[in-house]
């Protein structure tokens, strides 16, 4: 604590700082003053000493577009000067300078256009700040962006990859369109698999969220799926069940949505059921799209102790057909549901020929509008061939 | 100048269309290069008013276009930007255009004329370069290493963009003045955009489709240009069957900006048929 008597300041002295001369030539910045056309006419000593050019070299006709580097330069060309034509200044852009002996200063360029007395450009005023320590850790921060997006892809396509199934009772075609306007990964999926003797189990999900934690979820949720199809535990209501239990515990799982369905190989018995998720479309030759609104319940893990609904059946004829997709094909953000399961049953019919991979290719690549873009989407087809109810 | 807001055509929203002049006059369409917007033209476009139908716009993803209308695989290559001019044609009935390129507009426009040739008047190519990295015994001036260059240099320049600040931006199309009170406004766009731009523009190569220019065509060249040198314009001039060439005695990549009335000049000789 002060005795509470402050002491008045020692008197400054006049010489300190007086200099207006060293103040610009020592600043702890690099100074440079150019020509509209960029030939450089006044720079001050730091500058010299960060670059190694001497003074005269640049002020003999050089311009600050031929201290960049290539790539510099049409940055130079594209933004800077136009920023400068266009509003008097530019602010913070980040360039490499080739120093005298070739090596590269990364700097922060900050320049004030000055104008004469008829509005026309007089001169431009650059403060030069070393960036080297920034530049370094920014380049740092981007590959682990990069890193972590390429681990993001990897890791999605590993989880979606998966043995096709060999049964020549059924046909499956899936397809994965990632989102157009981003480059993280999303959270949809699709599988196919045994579920048991003579029966197949197909799903299409699509985990809330983006990134890494998405898809990671989306591969635990799609495993659970896969080992509770095969648990025998009675049918799609009940692997529902299991499912918002596991949910629970894995925190991006929750809200997660699916359609889920399993098919007799012998006889085409069909039941399904849906987690907050859009009803599949059943398909059978000679017959206009139905949508399957039974099943339908709560996206997981909303409410694990409420048990799900009984499950909606049908019995699939051979060449009848499943189709399971995700939000982002029939969804737009300016009009109903009702409007988009119009239009997919729409484009269904009229690509019934297709076998189901022609189907969902060319579903997922021509039904969605470009107002969706930041969604990804997924579909698949299931086709019984034979041995389904005459 | 007055927003395009009247028509209810999605392209004239989509392209941030501002339109000035004579509404009875010849169209003038101008169409900016790689690095920023319509404002590119502020200096040289009024020049015409008296005189032309003035059409401004901004490219998909660029200034304030809708940014959710850029689809990165569409926006691949500058065929979609082609496509984008003609259909602002189309929209707003543009007959007897002369269309002014700047850069790697000049290309686009070069696409555009060889599309719908009937539709074109004339086209203006300002700083043309139909190939910016040397091949073969053709000098564009850069190799691919220096537009890896580049593309760090646009990784480091955020120039006001942040994903705070996108939906701000991009959500008020009609409150420009939202925009402007930032820094850096007139450059600004979403990095990976800006990336996927760059490289679609200087990865192009549009050297064999200049043979097809079939309508009255002046390239406008600067004295020196860093990035589209004088052997780059006057390959441009050779190419195009019957084009006039002007040197403007100007440094830099845009004489839009930093030499307007030369440009104007050179463009109102051109047209009035001294050119």
């Amino acid at each position: 604590m002060s005795s509470g008597r402050s002491e008045a300041p020692a008197p400054l002295d006049p010489a300190l700082e007086a200099s207006a001369e060293e103040l610009y030539e020592d600043a702890p910045c690099g100074y440079l003053s150019t020509l509209p056309d960029g030939r450089i006419v006044k720079v001050n000593r730091t500058f010299l000493d960060w670059t190694g050019y001497a003074r005269e070299e640049l002020l003999g006709g050089r311009r600050l577009v031929d201290l960049l580097t290539a790539g510099g330069r049409i940055y130079h060309e594209t933004h800077y000067a136009p920023l400068l034509a266009l509003q008097g200044a530019a602010n913070e852009i980040a360039l490499e300078l080739r120093r005298a002996d070739g090596t590269r200063l990364p700097v922060l360029l900050t320049s004030l256009l000055k104008r004469d007395a008829d509005r026309q450009p007089l001169l431009i005023r650059t403060t030069v700040f070393s960036a080297v320590d920034r530049r370094a850790y920014e380049h740092e921060l981007l590959l682990a962006r990069d890193r972590e997006r390429d681990v993001a892809h990897v890791l999605q396509r590993s989880l979606l990859a998966s043995e096709p199934l060999r049964d020549p009772r059924i046909r499956v075609g899936a397809h994965y369109r990632p989102a157009v306007d981003t480059l993280e990964v999303g959270g949809d999926w699709h599988d196919a698999f045994p579920a048991g003797e003579g029966r197949v189990g197909v799903v299409v999900g699509d985990v809330v969220g983006r990134g890494i934690e998405a898809a990671s979820a989306m591969g635990q949720l799609r495993s659970a799926t896969r080992a509770l199809a095969g648990a025998g535990l009675g049918g799609p209501a009940q692997l529902l069940e299991r499912l918002d239990r596991f949910a629970a515990g894995v925190p991006l799982a929750l809200m997660a949505t699916l359609a889920y369905a399993e098919i007799e190989l012998d006889g085409g018995a069909v039941r399904y059921a849906c987690a907050g998720h859009p009803p599949p479309l059943l398909l059978q030759s000679g017959a206009e799209p139905v949508v399957l609104w039974d099943g339908r319940s709560l996206p997981l893990g909303v409410d694990p102790e409420a048990g799900r609904p009984p499950d909606g059946r049908l019995t699939l004829a051979s060449g009848g057909r499943l189709l399971l997709y995700t939000d982002g094909l029939v969804e737009r953000h300016d009009e109903p549901l009702d409007r988009g399961l119009e239009r997919l049953a729409a484009a269904v019919g009229a690509l019934r020929s297709r076998d189901p991979q022609a189907l969902v290719d060319e579903l997922v690549e021509t039904l969605p509008q470009d107002d969706t873009p930041h969604d990804d989407i997924c579909a698949l087809c299931a086709e019984l061939r034979s041995g389904g109810a005459a | 100048m007055t927003r395009a807001a009247g028509s209810d055509s999605a392209c004239v929203v989509r392209n941030n269309v501002t339109l000035a002049g004579v509404e009875t006059g010849r169209p003038m369409l101008f169409a900016h290069g790689f690095g920023c917007d319509q404002s590119m033209w502020r200096l040289v476009a009024p020049a015409f008013a008296q005189t032309h139908r003035i059409v401004l716009f901004d490219h998909v993803g660029a200034g304030g276009s809708d940014r959710s209308a850029y689809d990165f695989e569409r926006y691949g290559s500058l065929d979609a930007y082609a496509e984008d001019v003609l259909e602002l044609c189309r929209a707003l009935a543009l007959e007897d255009v002369v269309l002014v390129g700047h850069s790697v507009s000049a290309m686009i426009g070069t696409l555009a004329v060889r599309e719908e040739p009937d539709r074109f008047r004339a086209l203006v190519m300002v700083s043309p370069s139909p190939r910016y990295v040397d091949d073969d015994g053709y000098v564009g001036g850069f190799s691919a290493a220096d537009i890896d260059e580049l593309l760090e240099s646009l990784a480091s320049n955020y120039l006001g963009w942040s994903s705070q600040l996108a939906p701000v931006i991009m959500g008020n199309p009609d409150r420009p003045e939202l925009g402007d009170e930032l820094t850096n406004s007139f450059c600004r766009t979403d990095p990976d955009i800006a990336q996927q731009f760059a490289r679609v523009t200087f990865r192009s190569d549009t050297r064999a489709e200049l043979a097809d220019v079939r309508v009255p065509t002046l390239v406008l060249q600067c004295a020196q240009d860093a990035i589209a040198p004088r052997a780059v314009g006057e390959f441009v001039h050779r190419a195009v069957p019957g084009s006039s060439y002007a040197l403007l005695d100007a440094t830099g990549h845009c004489p839009n900006l930093s030499a307007p009335r030369e440009t104007i000049a050179a463009i109102a000789a051109f047209l009035a048929g001294r050119g």
